[in-house]
Parts: C-alpha cells; sequence; structure tokens
C-alpha cells in the first residue's frame, strides 16, 4: 500500500505557528490523502494534543530514544540511530550512490528512512533503487529524496512507480524536499493511486501554508500556483474552450481551480469572441475582430503585458465604434 | 568524457506564450542576443503568423545572431509554412498533433490525414531550402506505433529533427525513457526533448529524456511558459551538468537571468 508521509511539520519550527493554525493543517493534510504526517517536538509542544479524529498517522522526529516514554501516543518515531524496537524508525543520510552498500549495517532494522539522494538521476536510479532493497530486504523503508537539483518529486515518484511503498515530502517542497501536492497529483495520473476523489483542500492548505511560513506561493508554481490555468496563446485557448482535455493534465477543479482565458499579445479570434459574450459586449463582425486582435497586439506589445477586463471592452469599444 | 548535448532555448516562443509576458521587438533582440552569446545550439524566436510584429522581431534576431541557429514555429498548415519561409530562418519547426485526443476530438480528423499534412508542410519547407524539424505534439499520450510510423516517414521526407512534446505535462521519468529510446530504437532521425512542468518533473524528464538519447533538451529562462512553464534552463543544467556536457555553464545562464528578469517575471 502506498504511503506518504508528509514533514513539513519537521521544518517550521522558527515561524511559531498557533495550535489552531498547526491543527488545521493537519487536518487539510489528511483530507488531500497524505497518510501519516511526521512533526517536531516544538510543533507538538505547540499543538498540546494531536488530533483524533483524522485518518492520519503521527510521526515525531526525536533526537534520543529516551524521548519516545515523554511524548507517548505516536504511531512512530523517527530518529538518526535507532535500536531494533518496534515503532522506531532509523533516519540515515545517503548523500551520494557510493554509500548506498553501507545501508547493509541497518539491514536488522525493522523500518528505516533514507535522505538524501539528491543527483541520484544522474545515474540508473531504477538499478540503485533495487540495490536499495537489496541492502535492506526485510526493512520497510521511507524515502525522502532532497530537491537540490529540482528532482526530488520526480524521484519520489520513481520510488512508488519502482515498487516502493514510503515516501516523504513536503507541502510545496519546504525544507528541500520533494512537494507533496506534486507527488499526490502525478501518482494519482501515472499509477491511479486515488486515496481522495478530490483535492480542492490545497487550496485552503496553500492559504494555510504561507500564513503559517510566510512565503509566498509562485505564480506559476505546480499544481497549487495561482495562474498555473490561466491561458492567452490563441491555440491553446481555442482547444481548451473546444475540450479541456487537449490542453490540460487534468481538470483544474480537482484541485480547486479554474481555467480562465487571458487576453493578451498571443490571444486568437475565438478568444476574443468569448470574452465578449462574457463580458456582455456586442459581438463584432469578422473582419473587425481582425482589427481587434491587431490592436491588442500592439498594445500589449508596447505595455509589455496583458489587458485587464476594463481595458479589453474599452479596447473593443473604440475599435468597433460602440457607445459608452 | 561526458556526452555533448545541444540546448533548444524556447523562451521567446514557447516562453512567450505565457499569459501576462508580451517583449517589444527589442526586448525580443535583446534576450535573443544572450542566447547567442551563451551558445545556445538553436533560439526558437517566434511563431511568424503572429502578425508583422513578431515576423519583424525575427528578422533582427536572424540579422544579429553570431552563433546559434535560428528557428520559427509553425502550425501544419501550408500558409504557415509559406510565412515561415519569408523569415528565411535557419529551421522551421512544423508541430503535428499526434494523440489520439489532439486528433480526433480537436482537430475532428484522422491519423491519415495528419500524415497527409505534414508531408505537406514539409515538402512546402523542403522546396523553400530551410532545414525542417517536427514537433509530435501531446506525444506523452499518444500511441507509441503511430509515433514511430510517423518518425519513419519523415526521415524518408527528410525531417532533420523529431521533437517529442509533453505538450500536457503529465510524463514521468521513466515513462519519458520509454518514449525517447523506443523511437531512437526505431529511427535515425535525432530525437528532442520539450516538457512542461505541470507536475514539478521537467527538469528530471528532460533529464531522462537525455539519457534514453534525446540529443536537444528545450529550455526556457526562468522556466517560462504555458500553465507551470516548460523546463527550467538553469534547474537543467544544474541538474544534468555532472553527466553531460554542454556549450555554457549554469553561472552563465544566472548571469543573463539577470539580466531580463524584469522583461519576464511580472
Amino acid at each position: 500500500m502506498i504511503k506518504i508521509i508528509d514533514t513539513t511539520l519537521t521544518t517550521i519550527d522558527n515561524h511559531l505557528p498557533s495550535k489552531d493554525d498547526l491543527h488545521n493543517f493537519c487536518r487539510l493534510l489528511d483530507k488531500v490523502g497524505v497518510d501519516a504526517i511526521e512533526m517536531s517536538i516544538p510543533i507538538y509542544q505547540r499543538m498540546e494534543y494531536l488530533p483524533e479524529e483524522l485518518r492520519v498517522k503521527f510521526y515525531l522526529r526525536i533526537e534520543v530514544q529516551a524521548e519516545k516514554l515523554k511524548y507517548g501516543g505516536f504511531y512512530r518515531y523517527i530518529l538518526h540511530h535507532a535500536d531494533c524496537e518496534i515503532g522506531m524508525i532509523s533516519k540515515i543520510q545517503i548523500n551520494d550512490i557510493r554509500e548506498i552498500i553501507s545501508l547493509r549495517t541497518y539491514k536488522n532494522l525493522e523500518e528505516v528512512c533514507i535522505v538524501g539522494l539528491d543527483d541520484l538521476l544522474c545515474y540508473n536510479y531504477e538499478q540503485e533503487m533495487i540495490e536499495i532493497k537489496k541492502a535492506l530486504p526485510k526493512s520497510q523503508i521511507l524515502f525522502c529524496p532532497e530537491n537540490t537539483y529540482g528532482c526530488a518529486s520526480a524521484l519520489a515518484v520513481q520510488w512508488v512507480v519502482s515498487g516502493g511503498n514510503q515516501v516523504m515530502t513536503s507541502f510545496a517542497g519546504h525544507g528541500n524536499k520533494a512537494a507533496t501536492e506534486e507527488v499526490l497529483l502525478a501518482l494519482r495520473l501515472a499509477v491511479r493511486h486515488k486515496p481522495n476523489k478530490e483535492l480542492q483542500d490545497l487550496k485552503d492548505l496553500t492559504h494555510l501554508y504561507s500564513k503559517i511560513t510566510g512565503e509566498v506561493i509562485a505564480k506559476k508554481k505546480p499544481i497549487i500556483g495561482e495562474d498555473i490555468f490561466k491561458v492567452e496563446a490563441g491555440i491553446h485557448a481555442d482547444g481548451i474552450v473546444k475540450n479541456p482535455v487537449n490542453y490540460e493534465p487534468y481538470d483544474p477543479k480537482i484541485v480547486g481551480g479554474k481555467t480562465e482565458i487571458i487576453i493578451g499579445k498571443h490571444s486568437g479570434k475565438k478568444a476574443i469572441l468569448l470574452k465578449c459574450t462574457e463580458y456582455q459586449i456586442r459581438i463584432p463582425e469578422e473582419y473587425m475582430v481582425d482589427q481587434i486582435l491587431l490592436k491588442i497586439q500592439e498594445v500589449c506589445t508596447m505595455e509589455r503585458r496583458s489587458l485587464s477586463k476594463e481595458e479589453f471592452i474599452q479596447l473593443v469599444k473604440e475599435v468597433c465604434g460602440y457607445e459608452n | 568524457m561526458k556526452i555533448k548535448k545541444a540546448i533548444v532555448d524556447t523562451t521567446l516562443r514557447d516562453g512567450e506564450q505565457s499569459p501576462y509576458i508580451a517583449l517589444r521587438p527589442e526586448d525580443k533582440l535583446k534576450i535573443a542576443s544572450l542566447l547567442d552569446r551563451l551558445k545556445v545550439y538553436e533560439i526558437e524566436a517566434g511563431t511568424p503568423c503572429i502578425g508583422r510584429l513578431e515576423r519583424d522581431s525575427i528578422a533582427k534576431i536572424i540579422e544579429n545572431r553570431k552563433h546559434s541557429l535560428i528557428s520559427v514555429w509553425s502550425r501544419m498548415r501550408k500558409e504557415d509554412v509559406r510565412e515561415s519561409i519569408a523569415c528565411s530562418p535557419d529551421i522551421i519547426h512544423i508541430g503535428a498533433p499526434v494523440s489520439y485526443v489532439q486528433i480526433y476530438h480537436k482537430l475532428k480528423k484522422n491519423k491519415s490525414w495528419v500524415q497527409k499534412s505534414i508531408l505537406e508542410c514539409v515538402e512546402v519547407a523542403k522546396k523553400g531550402g530551410v532545414k525542417v524539424t517536427v514537433g509530435f505534439e501531446d506525444a506523452s499520450r499518444a500511441d507509441i506505433g503511430f509515433m514511430i510510423n510517423m518518425a519513419m516517414m519523415l526521415e524518408k521526407a527528410g525531417v532533420t529533427t523529431i521533437r517529442l512534446a509533453d505538450t500536457v505535462g503529465v510524463l514521468t521519468p521513466n515513462r519519458t525513457h520509454e518514449i525517447v529510446k523506443e523511437l531512437h530504437e526505431h529511427t535515425r532521425v535525432p530525437i528532442e526533448i520539450h516538457v512542461h512542468n505541470d507536475l514539478g518533473m521537467a527538469a528530471a524528464n528532460s533529464m531522462e529524456g537525455a539519457k534514453a538519447g534525446a540529443e536537444y533538451i528545450d529550455c526556457t529562462l526562468f522556466g517560462i511558459g504555458e500553465r507551470s512553464g516548460n523546463c527550467n534552463f538553469y534547474q537543467y543544467i544544474k541538474a544534468s551538468e555532472a553527466i553531460f556536457e554542454y556549450a555554457m555553464t549554469k553561472q552563465q545562464i544566472n548571469e543573463v537571468e539577470k539580466e531580463v528578469k524584469h522583461l519576464l517575471l511580472h
């Protein structure tokens, strides 16, 4: 069974989130289909208690084994070097594929968390993943690729595709990890792993993440960026209007998004007609549409940007001679 | 010794198509000059059928380049190809839809129509004395058998490169590897990989495409492009420079990005 373990709450100790925000963050991660949440002791202390009504399991990152007794009630405890005790997971940093062989030292452990391997994709990663499993034949392996080379989400997905079943991620890739939302969507599309039908709660999760961390999500950030379903190019806008599946990888509604046609330098006739209908402007004659397109190109090129709704309406009225 | 790979930069075509970006002719010329200085193998300078301003920009880019080949993008329409020839580029790239979604649902045509149309367009371009590359649009959702047939047919027709476009950005590394490898095994036409970043895997997929035999990798500055963008030039070089040799370093790309940031990021 595939398990996604989100580690965001191990990376935000310095941000001083409120108790309510943390409980809400856990609830939203649960709703989008994360299977487990790893947190740090300071975050747990801020939360005061673990939410009980959720499906998700909780892991605690500890420094020494004795802390397990102090902070009871977690499903698993992760630390740098654990004994063979049930419920404890050893976290091992592997920075180079030549270190994979050293994993044999840990072959008696029940569960092992492997962190690192940022550049695994530079090699025969499928073979190296087999070597990891061979080195730890009896262990449950939690794979936590790091993102120094922008390939962590791809590696996490490939771990699952190649038969692994547990990956560690973080929301928006916080703390140099695979991005939870990218792994969720990619597994949905690549191996039909659908723990939840809908992922609309990613939108609330994104806002809450920004509130907690102060991080502004890039507008083009995969899955959660606010501009990713905006389309301007004529050929794409036309294709999407005919059928969204033509140019969209998945239905934007799944992640709480919506397609939006933007008018700009690369717009085509169909987009003009569509926007005229949307803004309830009289539909221009075909020859006028060509004139409108020319004017849009000219204005957008000079201004180095697309047009706002008001600018578009004004431009159409001017070109067509409509009264205000 | 590291294997050499070539970068095709599509900042001025696929990148500029992204909403909120609109470049003036002088902006396009500036970006092209910087890419040329980086010795990018090919600069996709624009789409001639957009209009006069675009064609003027392309003409200036061609006039000024010193190192890079300049290509233009054309739809699979003879009139568009003729318009492209008029710009006198080094390469005309013609986009041909290959997935059933695009052929049957979007265009309401069939495979024979696609084959006939692309051959006609290639013939027009070849008569114009220009090198032709063909892009398999939506290759990630296409039937591999159909793509192999198309590639073999286009190889005979004199097409110099096949671009595999992950138009909707749904590839994963293993799937990218499989598609490139399979095509590579069946044809001698060099392969170019063009991916989008919808699942945050553009750099990884491009690298797997290169490992499977793709000679050309499409990138854009800052990774700008439709939806979540294209393969980020800097990020791709950073990820793969340990195993492949390129004409430029990531530091040089970084310098170029600093100079054009105000034009490409809103």
